[in-house]
């Protein structure tokens, strides 16, 4: 069973088509650690020029499922989903990739607070296919408000 | 102690992406060496990491230039030394 569905990460996240790279999350005690599944399709809209006749995930979006999956992390779980989204930023990437992701692949993505302060975060991610590591890392962002 | 200084010194060196020569004791993070707040968080994690201290969130605004930082060190490895006698 999900612990959230699609509909409740819609309410979490403010990406959306074709960017939404979280499709549920199966673990979450928050600010301590979450799970959370990206399941790979020949449909997704970046396969389709990554690369013609050679379809493979982005590394570059596998580092945005994590980001993501560490947005639903850190939000609060009171806020109304009314309320005014944050924006997020990113401010450092460190991620070694160690295997292709391909369409059909589940990846599933655990992430782990290193550093927490108010308005940024520093988080170990790591990203498995069947058990396996497939990338992993440690990556910093920041939260500010929407204007 | 000298130890200590030369190893706060290479974390810096490599988060602000300069050579340790660089790192002068008062030398300025932000104006002199392009810190932003966002790496000051970086140093503070890794000085964590590598002493297993904890540093407060309120030491962020102190991490000014290398003497601060050193302050900073050695102020939570000796609560930690405390905790443990």
């Amino acid at each position: 069973m999900p612990i959230l569905n699609i509909e409740e990460i819609f309410k979490i996240l403010p990406q959306r088509f074709p960017f939404l790279m979280i499709d549920r999350v199966t673990e979450l005690e928050p600010g301590k650690k979450i799970v959370a599944l990206k399941n790979v399709s020949a449909n997704d809209d970046f396969i389709k020029g990554h690369f013609p006749g050679n379809p493979i995930m982005p590394g570059a979006l596998i580092i945005e499922a994590m980001a993501q999956a560490a947005i639903i992390l850190f939000h609060s779980p009171d806020e109304p989903s009314s309320a005014k989204k944050p924006t997020y930023y990113l401010s450092s990437v460190k991620v070694r990739f160690l295997h292709p992701v391909l369409p059909g692949d589940q990846i599933e993505i655990v992430i782990e607070p290193v550093k927490v302060i108010t308005q940024a975060a520093i988080v170990n991610a790591e990203a498995r296919v069947k058990g396996q590591k497939v990338a992993g890392g440690e990556i910093s962002f920041m939260a500010k408000e929407s204007t | 102690m000298q130890e200590l200084e030369s190893e706060i010194k290479n974390i810096i060196a490599e988060i602000l992406e300069k050579d340790p020569e660089e790192i002068k004791p008062e030398s300025r993070f932000i104006e002199d060496l392009g810190m932003d707040s966002m790496m000051a968080l970086e140093i503070l994690a890794a000085m964590e990491k590598k002493y297993k201290i904890a540093i407060p969130e309120e030491k962020l605004a102190a991490l000014t230039n290398l003497n601060a930082t050193l302050a900073i060190a050695r102020e939570c490895l000796a609560k930690k030394q405390n905790a443990h006698t």
